[in-house]
């Protein structure tokens, strides 16, 4: 059964459009869950608000509300909220760690030294926040190094040195980027922080970097040359006799940069049969029909 | 929670039902610093402030500069709550 929604916003049923609208503001600010982080009561009560609202908050709502006609799907509607802030902020977001508060501080300290926008920021000698950006940069580029070109909000573009070997949750500094000071104080420093992302062909483990390459069954016995994809373009790689799927080769100096020295590329085999209706399967089927008559061998048996 | 693939600004107005240049404001004031610095997406957090930015300007009547002091101590808030979970689950 719902509320009676002129109960909830605290009217009486004579109440004038905007005697409404002023009581759901009212009652709508104390209790947004936004502003009430992680307090159900607050939460169930702005939902009974919302609806409430919904029902006679306009001229047109409310005479069918009064006529008793009920829709359904108001309250559905209702529930079908987006995702409110605080709930991208429980565990910890980007903005609850970007913060740029010294821990120790204490709140007005903090407040004071926002950015100099709010009427407090002329409080003194003080220095401006630390930002925290975020950039995401290819994996390539983060193997081998790069240059990029950010825009920061202020509309301030900051060239950014990816170095060779960086790592998601890197930071990279740059001094004096950061918000303003007030008075004498030193400005803040930009950070961004870095993500990179994945590649389809390569992984990274280490200074290494591991792709997968499928040979056929001839390749595996015979051994020979295959051309392999590395980050820096393709190589030909000498396959020996004999491999297996999982046998891994290593390419000297083709892993990961930076340091002293670069990592090598890890190629896992795959080894491939023909596929289905290949035009060479039945007569290798054939031959292997009369080799098994000849010999066989057990990879399950213990070496 | 689910996390939603970043969208350019255009994408994220429509999603939040606001105009892109309100949007461009909010990054301008610095209220919002998009997920991506390069490319300017916003991301699920990112929206999120925008709506709750949006709802406290026009359903609340907030101003510019009482915009900064509540995303101020908004963040502050969740930084201390968050604080004082790890500080709890410390054994």
């Amino acid at each position: 059964m719902l509320k009676d929604p002129y109960q909830v916003l605290g009217v009486s049923k004579t109440a004038t459009q905007d005697e409404i609208k002023n009581a759901y503001r009212n009652l709508a600010k104390k209790h947004h869950p936004d502003l009430n982080p992680g307090n159900k009561t607050a939460e169930a009560k702005f939902k009974d608000l919302s609806l409430a609202y919904e029902r006679v908050g306009t001229a047109e709502e409310r005479s069918k509300f009064d006529r008793g006609e009920t829709d359904e799907q108001q309250q559905q509607r209702a529930q079908q909220a987006h995702t409110r802030y605080h709930e991208t902020q429980q565990d910890g977001g980007r903005y609850s760690y970007s913060y740029g508060g010294d821990e120790n501080a204490d709140l007005f300290e903090n407040l004071f030294r926002s950015s100099g926008r709010g009427p407090f920021g002329r409080a003194g000698d003080r220095p401006g926040e630390d930002h925290l950006y975020q950039m995401s940069v290819d994996f390539k580029d983060a193997v081998l190094g790069a240059e990029r070109e950010i825009t920061l909000p202020s509309g301030k573009r900051l060239q950014v040195k990816i170095p060779p070997g960086v790592e998601t949750g890197s930071k990279l500094r740059f001094k004096s980027q950061g918000g303003p000071a007030t008075g004498k104080g030193a400005p803040g420093d930009a950070y961004v922080e870095i993500t990179v992302r994945t590649h389809d062909q390569f992984k990274r483990v280490g200074k290494d970097i591991e792709s997968e390459v499928p040979v056929s069954f001839i390749e595996a016995l015979l051994g020979g040359e295959i051309p392999v994809q590395t980050i820096d373009g393709s190589v030909m790689l000498k396959v020996p006799p004999g491999v297996n799927s999982g046998s891994k080769l290593r390419v000297k100096g083709k892993g990961v940069a930076g340091g002293e020295s670069r990592g090598d590329q890890i190629v896992n085999l795959k080894v491939m049969m023909p596929k289905k209706g290949d035009p060479s399967l039945p007569g290798l089927e054939e031959a292997a029909r009369e080799w098994g008559k000849k010999y066989s061998y057990n990879p399950r048996e213990a070496p | 929670m689910k996390k939603a693939k970043p969208c350019s600004i255009k994408e994220a107005a429509q999603q939040c039902g606001i105009a892109p240049e309100l949007i461009l404001r909010f990054i301008s004031f610095e209220w919002i610093s998009p997920a991506d610095a390069v490319s300017q997406d916003l991301d699920e957090e990112d929206l999120a402030r925008a709506r709750l930015i949006s709802e406290l300007q026009h359903e609340f009547g907030v101003n510019d500069e009482s915009v900064s002091i509540i995303l101020n101590l908004l963040d502050q808030l969740h930084r201390t709550r968050l604080q004082l979970k790890m500080t709890q689950s410390r054994p």
